[in-house]
C-alpha cells in the first residue's frame, strides 16, 4: 500500500510538472488579457527542440534552454500577429498549434523513436528523502521539481501581486484603454508576457522528454497543452493555483498508470480517457455546485480582446 | 502624432477578398520558399500537385472525396460561429457519428436502403449525443466550450481506437486495428466519389437558406451579436444555443457517417483525419456564410490533396498541418490588415 501510494504521488510530481510549467505560462498571458491557445503546438515545439539539442550535446540544461527559446520564438510569431498586428486570437492561436504541431513532427522526423541520449537525473535531499511517502515522491525528484512548483509560482505570484509592476499587468488584462490612459505600455506589456508564457510551454515540452516521457514520438503532448489552458479557468487566474492543478491532474495520470500496471479490469484505453475527462469535470463542476465562484474566479476582463487605442 | 492609417470599423467584401488571396499566395510563397531551401525542387512539386489535383480525373475525384467531410464539418463549425460560440470539438462529434453508423453498419443486417439510413440516424445521435455536455455547459453555467468541445475530441479518438482494436476488432481477416468491413456502403456516383458528395452539397444548400431565409436564423444571428438585446426582444437565447450547437454536432457526425459508409467502409482508429480541425479552417474561411463553405472547402481540399503528393516526396502528412497552420495564420492577420486604409495627413488636419 505505501510502495502504491508512493508511486503513485512521485509519478503525479513527475507528469504534473509539464501542465503545471505550461498553465503557468498560459497564466501570465491571460493575465495581460491574451489567450494564446497555442500552448500545444508550442509545447511540441519545445519537446522536439530538446531532443534534438540533447541529441547534439548531452546537457539537459541546454536542452531545456533551447525549448524555452524555441517556446518563446513561436510565442513571438503569435504575438506579433495577435498582439501587435491584433489579429483575431483564437484564430492565430489555433493557426500557431497547426504550425507547432506540423512543424515538429516533420523536424523531428529522424528523431522518432530515439531515446533522449541525456535527462535531468533524479537528486536525494539528504534526511528530507527518508521521509515515508512524501520522501521519494517529493524530496527525490530531478531538481527542475522544485523550480516548477515553488520557484516559478512564487516569483510569478510577487511580481503579480507585490509589485507596481504587477499592478500595470493586470490592470493592462482588465482595462487596457484605463491602463493606456495612465501611461502603460500596453502593446509591449502583452507582447513580452505572451513571449515569456511561451517560452514556458516550451520549456514545458522540453521538461517533458528531458524527464518523465524521454523520447520523442509525432503526437506526443497528446493534448496536454489543451488540459493547461483548461486548468488555467480552474485555477482561476492565479500563479499558485495554477500549479497545484497541475500537480492534481497529475494525480489523475498517475491513476491510470496504477490501473494499468496492476490489471484492473478496465481497457487501458478507457484509462487513458481519465485526465480529460477529468478536465471536463473540474471545470464545470465548480461552476455548478457553487454560483458565486464565478465572480471570485472570473477571468481578466478584457481576456481575449485585441485592444485598438483608435476605438473610443 | 500625425497618424498615417486609419481603422476601418467595417470592411467590404472585395477589400477581404483582396487581402485573404494575398495571404494565402505569401502562405504558398513561404511554403515553397521553405521547400526549396530543404532541397527539394519546387517546379517539379508544383507540377505534381497540379497534376494529382485538377489535372487528372483520378485528381478530381479525390478532391471531391476530400471536399465532402470538409463540406459538413465546415458547416458544424459555421454554425455556431453564427451565436459566437467556437465548435473546437467538430472532430470529436466526427468519430461520434463514425462510430454510431459502424455500429449499426456490423451489427444490423437488412437491406442497404433500409440500413443506411439507420446508420445515418444513429451517427447524428451518437453525435449531437457528444456535444450534449458542452452545450448544456455553456448555455446553463457559461463553461467555455472551446475547451470542453476539444478535450472530448482525444476521448473520442481513444474510444474509437478501443473499439476498433478491442470489442469491434475484425476477427475474420484479422487485420490490426480496424474492424470488419461493413456489408453495406453508400453507392457510388462516379468513379470512387460516392452519393455523399451531393448529400454534402445539398445539406450546405439547405442550411444556408435556413440559416439566411427564416425567423430562426435571423434569431441566431441577433443571439450571437448581442445577447442582452436578443433577450430583451423576447428571444430565447439559451434554447437557441442549445439547439445550434446541437445541430453542429449532428452535421459533424454526418461527415462521419459519410466517412464510414462510404469512403473508408469500416471503422479504423484516426478515421477523422483531422477533418474536424481543418472544418474549423474552412468556416474562417467562409466567415459565417454556409454558401462560401464551398469554395472554403475546396481550397481546403486542394491543399490537403497537395498533401498527399508532399509524402509521395518524403515529407510526413504532418507537413500539410502546418501547411494549413501557415495559411490560418496568414488569413488572420490579412483580416486584421484589411481593415486599415491610409490617410492622408492634410486630411487629419482639418478637423
Amino acid at each position: 500500500m505505501i510502495a502504491l501510494l508512493t508511486g503513485m504521488l512521485a509519478t503525479a510530481v513527475l507528469a504534473g510538472g509539464v501542465l503545471a510549467l505550461a498553465a503557468l505560462g498560459e497564466v501570465l498571458a491571460e493575465r495581460v488579457g491574451v489567450t494564446n491557445l497555442g500552448v500545444e503546438g508550442l509545447m511540441s515545439l519545445g519537446a522536439v527542440v530538446a531532443i534534438i539539442t540533447v541529441v547534439a550535446t548531452p546537457n539537459p540544461w541546454l536542452g531545456l534552454l533551447a525549448a524555452t527559446v524555441a517556446g518563446a520564438a513561436g510565442g513571438m510569431v503569435f504575438a506579433c500577429a495577435a498582439v501587435i498586428m491584433r489579429a483575431n486570437q483564437v484564430l492565430c492561436g489555433l493557426a500557431v498549434t497547426f504550425m507547432g504541431l506540423g512543424l515538429s513532427a516533420t523536424i523531428g522526423h529522424d528523431y522518432a523513436g530515439m531515446p533522449s541520449p541525456a535527462t535531468f537525473g533524479h537528486v536525494a535531499i539528504p534526511i528530507l528523502s527518508a521521509l515515508p511517502i512524501v520522501g521519494p515522491a517529493v524530496f527525490a525528484q530531478n531538481l527542475l521539481v522544485y523550480l516548477i512548483y515553488l520557484v516559478l509560482p512564487a516569483a510569478a505570484h510577487w511580481v503579480m501581486f507585490h509589485t507596481r509592476h504587477g499592478l500595470n499587468m493586470r490592470a493592462v488584462g482588465e482595462n487596457p484603454a484605463a491602463a493606456d490612459a495612465a501611461g502603460i505600455a500596453v502593446t509591449s506589456m502583452r507582447f513580452w508576457y505572451v513571449t515569456l508564457g511561451a517560452g514556458l510551454a516550451g520549456a514545458a515540452g522540453g521538461y517533458l522528454t528531458l524527464t518523465y516521457v524521454p523520447v520523442w514520438s509525432e503526437g506526443l503532448i497528446a493534448g496536454r497543452g489543451w488540459i493547461a489552458l483548461a486548468l488555467v479557468i480552474f485555477a482561476g487566474y492565479r500563479p499558485f493555483a495554477a500549479t497545484l492543478s497541475g500537480l492534481l491532474f497529475g494525480l489523475i495520470t498517475a491513476l491510470s498508470f496504477v490501473g494499468q500496471a496492476r490489471n484492473w479490469p478496465i481497457a487501458p484505453a478507457i484509462l487513458n480517457m481519465l485526465p480529460y475527462l477529468g478536465t471536463i469535470a473540474f471545470i464545470i463542476v465548480p461552476v455548478v455546485v457553487w454560483h458565486r465562484i464565478r465572480r471570485v474566479m472570473a477571468a481578466p476582463a478584457a481576456l481575449g480582446v485585441p485592444y485598438h487605442r483608435d476605438i473610443r | 502624432m500625425a497618424r498615417i492609417v486609419q481603422r476601418l470599423p467595417s470592411v467590404s467584401p472585395t477589400r477581404l477578398l483582396i487581402w485573404r488571396a494575398g495571404a494565402v499566395i505569401a502562405a504558398l510563397l513561404l511554403t515553397t520558399l521553405f521547400l526549396a531551401l530543404s532541397g527539394r525542387d519546387p517546379a517539379l512539386l508544383a507540377e505534381l500537385v497540379v497534376r494529382s489535383t485538377v489535372g487528372s480525373r483520378f485528381g478530381l475525384e479525390d478532391l471531391a472525396l476530400f471536399m465532402t467531410p470538409l463540406m459538413l464539418t465546415g458547416a458544424a463549425v459555421t454554425v455556431t460561429s453564427r451565436i459566437g460560440i467556437w465548435n473546437i470539438g467538430a472532430e470529436g462529434q466526427f468519430y461520434a457519428g463514425a462510430i454510431g453508423a459502424a455500429g449499426i453498419g456490423l451489427f444490423v443486417h437488412g437491406p442497404a436502403l433500409l440500413v443506411l439510413p439507420l446508420m445515418t440516424f444513429c451517427g447524428v445521435l451518437c453525435g449531437m449525443a457528444w456535444i450534449l455536455v458542452p452545450t448544456l455547459a455553456r448555455a446553463y453555467a457559461s463553461v467555455n466550450e472551446i475547451i470542453t468541445t476539444l478535450l472530448l475530441n482525444f476521448v473520442a479518438a481513444l474510444l474509437t481506437s478501443y473499439l476498433a482494436v478491442g470489442p469491434w476488432h475484425d476477427r475474420v481477416t484479422g487485420a490490426l486495428a480496424s474492424t470488419a468491413r461493413l456489408p453495406v456502403a453508400i453507392p457510388d456516383l462516379w468513379g470512387v466519389v460516392h452519393w455523399g458528395f451531393p448529400l454534402a452539397l445539398a445539406v450546405v444548400a439547405i442550411l444556408a437558406a435556413t440559416l439566411d431565409r427564416t425567423r430562426w436564423g435571423y434569431e441566431v444571428r441577433i443571439s450571437g451579436a448581442n445577447p442582452e438585446a436578443a433577450r430583451y426582444a423576447g428571444i430565447p437565447v439559451r434554447a437557441r444555443i442549445v439547439a445550434v450547437m446541437l445541430l453542429s454536432g449532428a452535421l459533424a457526425a454526418l461527415a462521419g457517417v459519410s466517412e464510414v459508409a462510404g469512403t473508408v467502409h469500416r471503422l479504423q482508429g484516426g478515421i477523422a483525419n483531422n477533418f474536424g480541425y481543418f472544418g474549423i479552417v474552412v468556416a474562417v474561411l467562409a466567415r459565417g456564410s454556409c454558401l462560401n463553405v464551398l469554395p472554403a472547402a475546396l481550397l481546403m481540399a486542394f491543399i490537403l490533396d497537395s498533401g498527399i503528393v508532399l509524402q509521395t516526396q518524403q515529407l510526413t502528412a504532418s507537413t500539410v498541418l502546418a501547411i494549413t497552420g501557415l495559411v490560418l495564420f496568414m488569413i488572420s492577420i490579412g483580416d486584421e490588415l484589411a481593415h486599415y486604409r491610409p490617410v492622408s495627413t492634410s486630411k487629419e488636419a482639418a478637423p
